[in-house]
C-alpha cells in the first residue's frame, strides 16, 4: 500500500514512482513545471480541469527556420510580421489554451498566438527581427505542447469556405421563413375574418418578393445536386425536392400576378429551412469526426538528424533528406526514412507497419522502414528511400487512391426517391388531364397543388435526423462516425475482418507462461528494470529490488547482480552459451513455442532456473464482443501480419474456427483479401496499423480502433476512442437500429404524402391544410428519430 | 389599415438588415470556431 501514500507529482498529480527523487513523476513533468514557473504562468494550475503527465521533447525545432520550410509554411503580413500555423499536441482544456496564448508574454517579439481548440491549431504572428519560429516552437514544447507544422491548411480553407456558404443559406432561409410565416398568419386570418382585396393582394405581393429571391438563393445546393445527378443519369432525393420548390415558387408567383389561386410560400420556406439545418448539422458532425484525420501528416516526423561529411549532426526538415544521406535516429524516435542500418544495434517496433507483435532486433546491414519506432538504442541509418518512395509513403498514396475510388453506396432514401419522382410526375399528369375535362385552369391548379404538397420534406429529413441522433449519441460513447453512409454500410451483416495486434490483443508484450522457478521473477524484474526494450517492459513489477552491474547485449539478453546473485535474462541460445542448461530446458522451450509465445530463459548464478513465454494478451472483452457480432450475422475472420502460430493461439482463445484465422498476411495481401471478399458481399475491416489502412480504405466500411496509426484513422469510416472491442459490436447494433429508425420515418412521411397527394388529386386540398400537414409530418419524423434506440446506453451489445 | 403600407416594407427592411449583419458575421469568420471563444472568456486580462 506504499504507492497509495506516495507523494503526488507537482505537475500532473500522479503518484511519484518509488525510487525517484524529487517532486515529479517524470522528467517531462519537471521540465514543463519549471518552464511554466519560470515564465510566471502559474495560473495554469488554477485554470486547468484535467491533469495528465506532461509530454515534451528536447527538439530544437531548427528545421522550422530552414528556408525550405519557411517558403512553404510562413507568410508575411502587411506590417512586416510573419505568420505560420502550427499543430499542437495535448491541447486538453481551457488552461492549455491560456498557456499557449500567453506566449507573447514569455518571448519578446511574438505579437499574438490564437488557438483553434477544435482543430488543435495555433496561429502565430511574430516579428522576424526579434525572434524566430524555432524559438516559439521550442517554448511551446517546453510548456508541454509538442509542435508540428500544420500541413492541412489548404484543406481547412476549402472546408471553411463550404461551411460558411451553407451557414449563410441557413440564415437567409430562416429569416425568410420567419417573415413569410408572419405574412401568412395575416392572410389566413383574413381568410376567416374578411380582408379587403387590396390588402390581400399587398400581402401576397410582399410574400412573393421575400420568397422568390430568398428561397431561390437558399435552395441552390439542392438544385445543384439534382442537376448533377440528372446529368450523371441517376435519380437523387434532391430532384423531387427541387421539382416541388420550383413548382411552388413558380405557381405561387403566377397566382400572385393573376390575383387568384393559392400560394405556398410559407410551407416552402419552412421546408427549405429545415432541410438546410439538417444538412448543416450533419456536416458539422462529419467535420468533427474527420478532423482527427488531420493528424495524418504528423505520422512521419517532420525533421531528421543528418550526419554531415565532417560527422557533425544537423537538424534538417524531412523534405531536405536525399537518398544516401546518413541519419542519426535516437531511441524512442520514429524512423523517418527507409534505409539500412550503418551503425548501432536496437530493437524496432514495426507493429504499426506490419502488425508484428514482437520487436525486431536490428544491427548493421539490416533494413529499417519509415514509420517504425526505434525502441532501445541509437542507430545510424543510410537512407535508401525518402518520402513517397518509402514503403509507408507508397501505402499512403495507395490509400488516397482507394478512398477517392470508393463507390458511393446506393442509399435507401435515393432508391425510394427514384420511384417517388416517377409516381408523382405520372400522377400529376393524370390529374391535369382528368381535371382538364372540366377546365384547363382547374387542371393546372390541381396538378401544381399535387406537386407542391407532395414535396418530400419529411422524406428528406428522415435520414439526416436519424443519422444526427445516432452520430451524437455514438460520439458520447467514444465512437466517432465520419459519415452518414457509414451507418448504412454497417447495417447489413457480411464478412468482418479483424486485425489482431492492438485490436483483439492489447498490443504490448506480457508474461503469459512461466515454467520453472517462480521466485526468480523479482530478480529478473530487477535486471530488466534498467532496459527500454519492449521485452524488458513485460517483466516490470513494482517494488523490484535494485540491480547493479547491468550489461545489456542488444537483441540477445541482459545480465546484472541482484542481492549478490548473478542474473542472466535473454534468448535461450544466448543463455545456453553462458550458463549450465538443465534437462527440462528443451521441453520448456518447445512448450512455449507451441503456444505461439516468445521464449525467454532466466539463469541465476549461471544455472538455468526458468523459461518464460511472452505474448500479447487478448483483450478481456474480445470474446463476448465477437459472440455478439456473430449473432448479428457477421462472419468473423482474423487477418494479421503476425506469426501464424501466434494468430492461431489467439483464435483458439477466442473460440474461432482455425480456418478463419489468417497469420503472416502482408499489408498488400490484406488488401487483396478484402477486395476478394467484397465480391461476395459487404466487408468490414477493423484495424489499427498502417498495414491495415489500405484494407480499411478498400472495405465497404472501415473501422480504426483506439491507438491506431493516423493513416488508418484517415482511411476509416468509424474511429473507436475506447480500446474495448465491445464498441465494434455496439457500432454494428447501433447501425442496425439507425436504419430501422430511418425506415420507420420513411413510412411515416410516405403515408403523409399519400394522404396529401390524394386530397390534392381530388381537389380537396386547402393551403391551410397543407400548411398544417407539412410541419406535422416533419415533427412526427423528428419525434420518431429522437425515439430511436440507436446507441442508447445499454440498448446494444 | 393604410399604416401597413408603410410599416410592412419597413419591417422587411429591418429583417433584410439583420440578414445582412448575419452574412457579414459569417463571412468575416466569426462563426468558424465556436469552441475556443467560450473558453477564452475565462481568462483574466492581466
Amino acid at each position: 500500500m506504499t504507492t497509495a501514500l506516495a507523494l503526488a507529482c507537482q505537475h500532473c498529480n500522479l503518484p511519484i514512482p518509488r525510487g525517484r527523487a524529487g517532486d515529479y513523476c517524470c522528467d517531462g513533468c519537471e521540465i514543463v513545471r519549471n518552464a511554466i514557473t519560470e515564465h510566471g504562468l502559474d495560473r495554469f494550475y488554477a485554470l486547468r480541469d484535467e491533469t495528465a503527465p506532461a509530454h515534451t521533447t528536447s527538439a530544437t525545432y531548427a528545421e522550422l527556420d530552414d528556408p525550405a520550410f519557411q517558403r512553404v509554411h510562413v507568410d508575411a503580413t502587411a506590417t512586416g510580421d510573419h505568420h505560420a500555423a502550427l499543430y499542437l499536441e495535448d491541447l486538453r482544456c481551457t488552461a492549455c489554451v491560456w498557456l499557449v496564448e500567453a506566449t507573447p508574454r514569455c518571448i519578446p517579439g511574438v505579437r499574438e498566438v490564437r488557438v483553434d481548440f477544435g482543430r488543435a491549431r495555433a496561429d502565430v504572428w511574430w516579428d522576424p527581427q526579434a525572434t524566430s519560429l524555432a524559438q516559439i516552437a521550442h517554448h511551446l514544447d517546453r510548456v508541454g505542447h509538442v509542435v508540428h507544422p500544420y500541413r492541412g491548411a489548404d484543406r481547412d480553407l476549402h472546408r471553411r469556405r463550404e461551411d460558411r456558404a451553407l451557414l449563410v443559406k441557413v440564415g437567409v432561409a430562416g429569416a425568410a421563413m420567419g417573415n413569410l410565416m408572419l405574412l401568412a398568419i395575416a392572410l389566413y386570418a383574413g381568410l376567416f375574418g374578411g380582408m379587403a382585396a387590396a390588402d390581400t393582394a399587398f400581402f401576397r405581393w410582399a410574400s412573393m418578393l421575400v420568397a422568390v429571391p430568398a428561397l431561390g438563393f437558399a435552395a441552390t445546393p439542392m438544385f445543384r445536386t439534382a442537376l448533377g445527378a440528372l446529368r450523371a443519369g441517376r435519380l437523387h432525393l434532391d430532384l423531387p425536392l427541387s421539382i416541388g420548390i420550383v413548382a411552388g415558387l413558380g405557381w405561387g408567383s403566377a397566382n400572385v400576378v393573376r390575383g387568384v389561386g393559392e400560394i405556398y410560400f410559407d410551407s416552402l420556406a419552412m421546408l427549405v429551412f429545415l432541410l438546410l439545418v439538417a444538412r448543416f448539422v450533419v456536416l458539422r458532425h462529419q467535420r468533427r469526426a474527420s478532423s482527427a484525420a488531420e493528424l495524418l501528416l504528423a505520422l512521419t516526423p517532420s525533421r531528421a538528424r543528418r550526419i554531415g561529411a565532417d560527422g557533425a549532426i544537423a537538424e534538417v526538415p524531412i523534405e531536405a533528406i536525399a537518398v544516401n544521406d546518413r541519419l542519426s535516429v535516437r531511441a524512442g524516435e520514429t524512423i523517418p526514412i527507409d534505409g539500412i542500418v550503418a551503425a548501432g544495434t536496437s530493437a524496432i517496433d514495426a507493429g504499426l507497419l506490419t502488425g508484428e507483435s514482437r520487436p525486431v532486433d536490428v544491427g548493421p546491414g539490416d533494413r529499417v522502414h519509415a514509420g517504425t519506432v526505434n525502441v532501445s538504442g541509437p542507430l545510424e541509418v543510410v537512407a535508401t528511400g525518402v518520402g513517397e518512395q518509402t514503403r509507408v509513403g507508397a501505402l499512403v498514396a495507395k490509400i488516397a487512391a482507394l478512398a477517392t475510388r470508393r463507390a458511393p453506396i446506393e442509399r435507401l432514401v435515393d432508391r425510394i426517391a427514384a420511384r417517388f419522382v416517377l409516381v408523382v410526375t405520372v400522377t400529376s399528369a393524370v390529374v391535369f388531364v382528368a381535371w382538364s375535362t372540366v377546365s384547363i385552369a382547374l387542371g393546372a391548379e390541381h396538378a401544381m397543388a399535387l406537386l407542391v404538397v407532395t414535396c418530400p420534406c419529411a422524406l428528406a429529413l428522415a435520414t439526416p435526423l436519424a443519422v444526427t441522433v445516432a452520430l451524437g449519441r455514438a460520439a458520447r460513447r467514444g465512437i466517432l462516425i465520419k459519415g452518414a453512409d457509414a451507418l448504412e454500410r454497417l447495417a447489413t451483416a457480411g464478412t468482418l475482418y479483424i486485425d489482431k495486434t492492438g485490436t483483439l490483443t492489447e498490443g504490448r508484450l506480457a508474461i503469459a507462461t512461466w515454467l520453472g522457478d517462480v521466485d526468480a521473477r523479482a530478480l529478473a524484474a530487477a535486471v530488466e528494470a534498467g532496459s527500454a526494450h519492449p521485452i524488458a517492459r513485460a517483466f516490470a513489477i513494482e517494488g523490484s529490488p535494485v540491480a547493479t552491474e547491468i550489461r545489456e547485449e542488444p537483441g540477445r539478453g541482459i545480465t546484472g547482480v541482484v542481492h549478490g546473485r548473478h542474473v542472466h535474462v535473454g534468448a535461450p541460445s544466448w543463455i545456453r552459451e553462458r550458463c549450465t542448461p538443465r534437462p527440462e530446458l528443451d521441453a520448456w522451450i518447445t512448450e512455449v513455442a507451441r503456444r505461439g509465445e516468445t521464449p525467454i530463459a532466466i539463469a541465476i548464478d549461471r544455472t538455468v532456473v526458468a523459461v518464460v513465454g511472452l505474448a500479447d494478451p487478448v483483450r478481456s472483452d474480445a470474446r463476448t464482443a465477437l459472440t455478439s457480432l456473430a449473432r448479428l450475422g457477421w462472419r468473423i475472420e482474423i487477418l494479421s501480419g503476425d506469426d501464424p502460430r501466434v494468430v492461431a493461439a489467439v483464435g483458439a482463445q477466442l473460440g474461432l474456427d482455425p480456418a478463419r484465422c489468417h497469420g503472416g498476411v502482408s499489408p498488400e495481401q490484406k488488401l487483396a483479401w478484402v477486395e476478394a471478399a467484397r465480391a461476395r458481399g459487404p466487408v468490414t475491416m477493423v484495424g489499427d496499423g498502417v498495414n491495415d489502412a489500405a484494407a480499411i480504405a478498400a472495405a465497404t466500411c472501415g473501422i480504426a480502433v483506439s491507438g491506431a496509426a493516423e493513416v488508418a484513422i484517415e482511411a476509416a469510416d468509424v474511429y473507436l476512442k475506447s480500446p474495448s472491442i465491445n464498441a465494434i459490436a455496439a457500432t454494428a447494433h447501433g447501425a442496425v437500429a439507425t436504419l430501422a429508425t430511418i425506415r420507420r420515418s420513411l413510412r411515416i412521411s410516405l403515408a403523409y404524402n399519400l394522404t396529401a397527394g390524394t386530397l390534392a388529386a381530388v381537389g380537396l386540398i386547402h393551403p391551410l391544410l397543407a400548411a398544417v400537414l407539412m410541419p406535422a409530418s416533419s415533427l412526427t419524423v423528428l419525434a420518431s428519430s429522437l425515439r430511436s434506440r440507436a446507441f442508447r446506453d445499454r440498448s446494444s451489445t | 389599415m393604410t399604416a401597413l403600407y408603410i410599416v410592412l416594407p419597413l419591417a422587411l427592411l429591418v429583417a433584410a438588415a439583420a440578414v445582412g449583419a448575419f452574412v457579414w458575421a459569417v463571412r468575416s469568420g466569426q462563426l468558424d470556431d465556436v469552441e475556443t471563444p467560450p473558453r477564452r472568456i475565462l481568462f483574466d486580462e492581466d
